[in-house]
């Protein structure tokens, strides 16, 4: 099968990898920058975030109207995201458009981060951390991370502390800008169906200028800390369970089985849904695999009234040691390649879908993936290989425990 | 331009399929007319009841047997509790098109509706009741959709406590005997499939299946209700939400509604999200959007900002709407089309997104719309059309509700009908 990828590296180090796909009529283009929340200072925590907002905010061309208006005259559907290891600034538009479309993307990676628009920002991002406070389950996702990944940079929030966010002046954040946002830790990512010559003309076109920073990364593997911790929140009235045992990292097949084995425990039909759910223990409870490029964890997490924390504690322990004893079935690993199948030919459709599955390809495994290559990764998925991956990330271990909502269960006595 | 085939089986389902013969997967989506509209009174809640139950035991099998069966040909299927349907949908791979029908038709036709199932599935449900305190959203849309609705179409897909605990096995099974007939289904197909193969295979499993005479399209009238409502809650965030009266689907002003729409909360250029967050910081989401059950149709803005904001941020949103026929400039309006227009060509190449499109066609208008009909509607639309819209229908009438620490003081002083829950 044709190759459909082109891949090259512009002098200045920016990275870029086209898909073609001839069956569909719109295109999909964005920028990954290799940065996110782990390469924050303690300080300057929720920066990487904040810095996204500012990006929409205006460059020596554009005033930050023009931006989103240019953005919308193509009939984008476009956004950006941050993470805990990399900020994304995407648009999905026809394919007509392509071009002008990675015009406006590359000139907002030249953002002067205009200082008039620092303060009024920072509200937006204040409001932001605000709503996040009313949603029992994002509380509990951010006390989760700061306890399990305590004292490294994996511990805060996203989104920052108010605190730190408060604290930010314009100019740490241009320093932090300047260091991060070089061509020499980015990726443009393009997917439909264009002409990858053409596409690359304009890329060398609008950022075939930009100066490399010769920035490296500092990143430290995490240590993920075990034991309990209880956040006793009487606002709230339903109490979230969450435990989290170390797992397979980003990239490779181990990988794929993690995310098989999270999938076979507490995905949809799973053993967490007849044996949790459908006994009336809990309205939701599920299984999720994590996975940075040096860690990975499988989070067991159910949300109960608060005088059903011992059952749901206890069921979802029981239902992984059973799976880290006994392991898993034919017919179960048979639903999980199946299901990947579909959902491979539902991404394969739409350039925005295969975009953001670039983005982790490239991100995690410095290749991109043919749809074949992932379904072969999946077939690699069978009874034993599960077995020898529970022996080595056994499910059963204590892993983290933490405890959220009006009931201090369990307590410290 | 797109080929559709329209029609209705000898069982009584009307169909309609759009072939996308270069796809890889199919995609379909039944809908019953049996949304929470057709509950009892006393037993609200039963139709989101019978979404959880009906897959969970046929004559045949059990519900863990059958989600196997389904799973065992990777596809993804789901069931949604709506105001007038309850829609099951499924995507899978084309070879698979035979066996996921004969499944959805066997625990459609032949349910057992477990007891033990059914109390697991009410202990549940109140549960969600109960823990829909911890969402400001969700509690929001409880609050006014009975007054933006009325007691029929503003119902709540959980139910109360009270009606749950009434629900019986036998309510669901009469549900099921009554609404649950080939006459009040409809069925919308795309993907990689020929008409004639859908015709083939649904009226194969479904033959048979109750009357085959069309029923459960009747309206359900608007019982909108004017007010200021308020509930005190320990919140970071108070939690804003205005509507009044628009157009429904099938209404000739429909295409006005939703370029004006996209020019209040369409891209990140739209008027709401520019001026009271980005000009003024007030917010992080903010945003216009339309509910439009078959005969109505309500305009909603939405807002959550800390209490100290709350009422700059509500002034703004309606000083927003009141100024859109004053000032609308003629590249603001094109801009807005254009995203429309562009974004109806971009999920074209999602299978799912042109299913969901037939489906919604097919419940509306009766019949499949062209993208190319749709996007002339849009296209034709101008600044008069929405000058005249705004005058047409207009909002001295609305329903505000808040939901926080803090009431809204200047609304509270000037309505006749407002009140604080606590």
């Amino acid at each position: 099968m044709r190759d459909p990828y082109t891949q090259v590296t512009l002098d200045n180090g920016l990275r870029v990898v086209i898909e073609q796909m001839p069956d569909v009529r719109s295109a999909a283009a964005g920028f990954l920058v290799d940065t996110g929340a782990r390469d924050e200072t303690a300080p300057q925590a929720g920066v990487s975030h904040f810095l996204e907002h500012m990006m929409f905010k205006g460059t020596s061309k554009r005033h930050w109207r023009d931006i989103t208006k240019d953005f919308d005259n193509l009939g984008s559907t476009y956004n950006a995201y941050t993470s805990e290891d990399r900020t994304i600034y995407y648009g999905w538009v026809r394919q007509t458009d392509l071009d002008a479309q990675i015009e406006i993307l590359a000139d907002m990676m030249t953002s002067t981060l205009p200082e008039e628009e620092f303060n009024m920002e920072r509200n937006v991002v204040l409001e932001e951390i605000a709503m996040g406070k009313d949603q029992i389950e994002h509380v509990a996702f951010d006390f989760l991370q700061e306890k399990v990944f305590e004292g490294h940079p994996l511990a805060w929030p996203i989104l920052g502390y108010e605190s730190t966010v408060q604290a930010l002046t314009r100019d740490q954040m241009w320093a932090y800008f300047q260091k991060r946002y070089a061509p020499d830790n980015m990726m443009l990512v393009v997917a439909g169906n264009i002409d990858p010559d053409e596409v690359i003309k304009s890329i060398h076109r609008h950022c075939g200028h930009w100066k490399p920073s010769g920035t490296t990364s500092s990143r430290v593997p995490p240590k993920m800390h075990s034991g309990t911790d209880v956040l006793p929140l009487d606002r709230f009235r339903q109490q979230i369970v969450a435990i989290t045992v170390p797992a397979a990292p980003a990239g490779g097949v181990e990988a794929e089985i993690a995310t098989a084995v999270a999938t076979i425990l507490g995905g949809e039909n799973s053993r967490f849904f007849w044996n949790i759910v459908q006994t009336g223990i809990s309205p939701r409870a599920g299984a999720f695999h994590y996975e940075y490029s040096d860690g990975g964890m499988i989070l067991l997490y159910g949300s109960c009234q608060p005088d059903n924390c011992e059952k749901l504690h206890d069921a979802m322990r029981q239902e992984a040691r059973r799976m880290s004893d006994e392991g898993v079935e034919e017919h179960e690993v048979q639903r999980v390649r199946n299901r990947r199948r579909t959902s491979l030919a539902i991404e394969a459709e739409v350039p925005y879908h295969r975009l953001t599955q670039l983005m982790d390809d490239m991100q995690y495994r410095a290749q991109p993936r043919t749809v074949e290559t992932m379904l072969a990764e999946v077939d690699q998925i069978t009874v034993d290989s599960v077995r020898d991956y529970l022996n080595k990330f056994p499910l059963s271990v204590a892993g983290h425990l933490v405890s959220v909502g009006p009931r201090h269960w369990p307590s410290s006595d | 331009m797109t080929d559709f085939l329209h029609d209705q089986l000898p069982c009584g389902i009307e169909y309609a399929v759009c072939p996308l013969p270069r796809r890889q997967i199919i995609c379909f989506q039944l809908r019953v007319l049996a949304g929470m509209t057709t509950e009892p009174a006393d037993k609200l809640g039963l139709v989101n009841i019978i979404g959880e139950t009906i897959d969970k035991g046929t004559e045949k099998q059990s519900g863990q047997a059958l989600a196997d069966a389904l799973d065992a040909m990777g596809a993804s299927s789901g069931i949604g509790a709506g105001r007038e349907t309850m829609t099951f949908s499924s995507t899978f791979l084309p070879e698979h098109f035979d066996r996921v029908v004969e499944l959805h038709a066997e625990f459609l036709r032949t349910p057992t509706f477990p007891q033990d199932v059914l109390d697991v599935s009410l202990d549940l449900v109140k549960q969600e009741l109960s823990t829909l305190e911890d969402d400001a959203n969700g509690l929001t849309e409880k609050m006014i959709s009975p007054l933006a609705f009325g007691p029929i179409l503003g119902r709540h897909p959980l139910g109360e406590v009270a009606t749950l605990d009434a629900i019986t096995r036998q309510d669901l099974i009469n549900h099921w005997e009554k609404h649950f007939q080939a006459g009040n289904m409809l069925l919308s197909v795309a993907g990689a499939i020929e008409p004639q193969r859908v015709s083939d295979v649904f009226e194969k499993y479904f033959s048979s299946f109750g009357s085959p005479a069309k029923q459960g399209r009747d309206i359900i009238p608007l019982a909108f209700t004017p007010q200021v409502a308020h509930r005190d809650k320990e919140l970071e965030q108070q939690q804003i939400a205005i509507c009044w009266p628009g157009v429904d689907a099938r209404h000739k002003d429909f295409p006005v509604q939703q370029v004006m729409l996209g020019i209040l909360s369409g891209g990140m250029s739209s008027r709401l999200f520019t001026e009271v967050r980005e000009k003024q910081g007030l917010v992080y989401w903010v945003s216009a959007w339309q509910e439009t059950p078959r005969g109505c149709g309500m305009i909603f803005l939405g807002a959550s900002t800390t209490p100290e904001r709350c009422e700059k941020t509500y002034n703004t949103l309606i000083h927003e709407v009141d100024r859109l026929a004053d000032d609308l400039q003629q590249e603001e309006l094109e801009r807005t089309i254009t995203g429309i227009l562009a974004s109806q060509e971009t999920r074209g190449d999602s299978t799912r997104a042109r299913c969901h499109e037939l489906a919604s066609d097919l419940f509306f208008h009766g019949h499949p719309i062209s993208p190319d009909e749709k996007a002339e509607k849009i296209s034709n639309v101008t600044i008069s059309d929405i000058q005249r819209y705004l005058s047409t229908y207009p909002r001295d009438k609305k329903c505000v509700v808040t939901l926080g620490p803090k009431a809204l003081q200047h609304c509270m002083a000037t309505s006749k009908t407002g009140g604080t829950i606590k």
